[in-house]
């Protein structure tokens, strides 16, 4: 049986992505909270319903690709963008 | 105002009863009025009462619309059609009160015809619906707007809509082989290519059906529509490509659209401020480093030995053009999520990088390929300038995508996405963003382009210039407008046709 543990529920602390973004979960990202206190309070959700939003929002994915198409064709190929580098040209030049 | 106000007398409400059939389909009560008066484009907020309509009503048949469009000659009310009130240029929103006519009710499938391919609808059908019940027969009725869950077959013919996979099997007025059509004065009439309801070409005649695709509501009420079916695709392919500078992505997207490869759908290219703003809230582009200032997304349908090899191809193309892949799991899952607009509430970010939350408006032109970096500077210029002066604007970018149908080179739908924060509009905020549209369209006028290739050009900031793109073209409009609708009560005040009834012709416009 599966209990409802209130502390499993909290979210791990958050890690900083970037200056406008913050992580919580893997690939889950959040607005930096700095950046909401004026006109839009940021909610506290619990982990669950984090889990259940990526949860569905993969499901729908899902449903999308079957809706117009019998299967989804892969290249196999690993993401290539390290190549590009990590800094800007304008940085490189100076 | 109560909860039951309306222009309308007792008399004309009564009539639309009869008509109708019940108190259930006349809907006089302030929530339904209100929930008929705007689209998902920007609104001016603080005038809200001014597009409210006096009654919406829900037809259930070709014979209820044509009674209530000659109940509003007879008593010279205006009337406006509304299907999924997506579009995003108003012409489902009403400019003088009167007659909405939603046609929600009206969504069955009529007939599926597995041997002429094609499927006979009520336009009150959502494509999403429709292509569930298709499923089981292994067709498609392939018209994909970013609307897609939410949009209606009536308001993809009054807007002539434009598809996602427009450059694999057409856009909406390829795909929409015939109509049923109400006429201003109630008379029904069928339209095609020629006659017959099954003909895809016809050289009988003037070509009518393309008259009755993308007026707006202005010219009648489409309802029943035979639609295209094409088969089902087995397979999906869908790359996305990340490039270090715009110009090396541009001539990529160039390269990949003028491939000839029959299966390919369609090509967009994201900007950098594009880029920036997905940066900040799409998981798919926070990890990416900065590096990344512009993408190609392409997507390819079809059967199975068809797409493998063109996708082949595709990579190689992207690759040696300087594009690097995305990885297929970004790649697939973006592009499943291309209808995600219409779906998820969104926020913008203030000069101070303040979260706030802002409607959504895509101002849509078409340019021809050779001018769309040109198009993106000066666009971009503009919306920095009206962001630096009112403050409740913010710039999410551009995209081009391949704009003709069955063929994806030429011209491009392209797009400047701007954040509003409607909250905080009032008559100056308004006039500010009107003043910005109509600079965004004058830029794609002096490029050779169009005000709009998907959205319609009735909004204030565009209309003014319809004259002007239209050329004599206009004048004929307004002739066609005249002869057709001699009451002006289809939708009235739209693309400036109460010029119509100016001068020589001597009628005045309802209300």
């Amino acid at each position: 049986m599966i209990g409802f543990t209130l502390r499993a529920q909290r979210p791990p602390e958050a890690r900083r992505v970037n200056e406008d973004v913050v992580e919580r979960f893997e690939h889950v990202f959040e607005v930096a909270p700095e950046k909401m206190t004026e006109h839009v309070q940021q909610q506290d959700i619990p982990a669950w319903d984090t889990h259940r939003i990526v949860g569905s929002r993969w499901d729908h994915l899902d449903w999308m690709h079957d809706h117009w198409a019998d299967s989804v064709l892969s290249t196999g190929i690993e993401p290539e963008i390290a190549e590009l580098g990590e800094t800007m040209p304008s940085e490189e030049r100076s | 105002m109560t909860a039951t106000a309306t222009a309308l007398g007792d008399g004309a409400l009564d009539e639309l009863r009869g008509i109708l059939g019940g108190d259930e389909y006349v809907l006089p009560d302030l929530p339904a009025r209100v929930n008929r008066t705007r689209v998902p484009a920007p609104f001016p907020v603080h005038r809200w009462g001014e597009f409210l309509p006096d009654v919406a009503v829900l037809p259930r048949t070709t014979e209820h619309v044509s009674e209530v469009v000659k109940l509003a000659n007879r008593h010279g009310i205006p009337i406006v059609p509304r299907a999924g009130g997506t579009g995003l240029a108003d012409g489902a929103v009403p400019l003088r009160g009167g007659i909405v006519v939603d046609v929600k009710l009206m969504n069955r499938i009529l007939d599926i015809d597995l041997v002429d391919r094609t499927v006979t609808v009520q336009t009150g059908i959502n494509m999403l619906t429709l292509n569930r019940e298709l499923k089981q027969h292994g067709v498609i009725y392939p018209d994909d707007p970013a609307s897609y869950p939410c949009s209606i077959v009536g308001g993809r013919i009054g807007t002539s809509g434009w598809s996602l996979i427009g450059g694999r099997y057409g856009h909406t007025r390829d795909l929409v082989i015939s109509m049923e059509l109400v006429l201003p004065t109630g008379e029904v009439i069928e339209v095609g290519d020629g006659g017959g309801r099954k003909v895809r070409k016809s050289s009988t005649g003037f070509q009518l059906k393309h008259l009755f695709m993308g007026h707006q509501g202005t010219l009648g009420i489409a309802t029943e529509a035979t639609l295209e079916l094409v088969p089902r695709p087995e397979v999906e392919f869908a790359a996305f490509f990340a490039f270090s500078d715009y110009g090396t992505a541009w001539e990529a997207t160039g390269a990949l659209a003028k491939s000839g490869l029959a299966t390919l759908a369609g090509v967009v290219l994201f900007d950098e401020w594009k880029l920036a703003y997905l940066r900040r809230d799409d998981e798919a582009y926070i990890p990416q480093p900065p590096t990344v200032r512009a993408v190609i997304a392409s997507a390819m349908y079809g059967a199975r030995d068809e797409v493998e090899p063109a996708s082949r191809r595709l990579m190689r193309i992207a690759k040696e053009a300087g594009g690097k892949y995305l990885g297929d799991e970004i790649s697939q899952g973006d592009w499943a999520s291309r209808h995600d607009r219409y779906a998820t509430p969104l926020h913008g970010r203030l000069k101070d990088g303040q979260v706030v939350p802002m409607c959504w408006h895509c101002e849509d032109a078409s340019i021809p390929y050779s001018q769309l970096p040109a198009v993106r500077e000066k666009w971009h210029a503009i919306a920095e300038r009206y962001i630096d002066r009112y403050g409740i604007f913010d710039d999410w970018g551009m995209f081009a995508y391949t704009n003709a149908a069955y063929k994806p080179w030429g011209d491009y739908l392209t797009e400047i996405d701007i954040g509003i924060w409607e909250q905080e509009l009032d008559e100056e905020n308004w006039r500010g963003w009107v003043e910005c549209k109509r600079e965004i369209a004058e830029v794609a006028l002096e490029h050779g382009g169009s005000i709009t290739a998907c959205h319609g050009a009735t909004r204030a900031g565009d209309v003014e210039l319809v004259p002007q793109e239209m050329g004599g073209g206009f004048e004929v409009m307004k002739k066609i407008k005249a002869a057709l609708d001699p009451n002006n009560v289809m939708n009235p005040g739209k693309y400036l046709l109460d010029q119509a009834y100016e001068g020589e012709n001597g009628r005045e416009a309802v209300r």
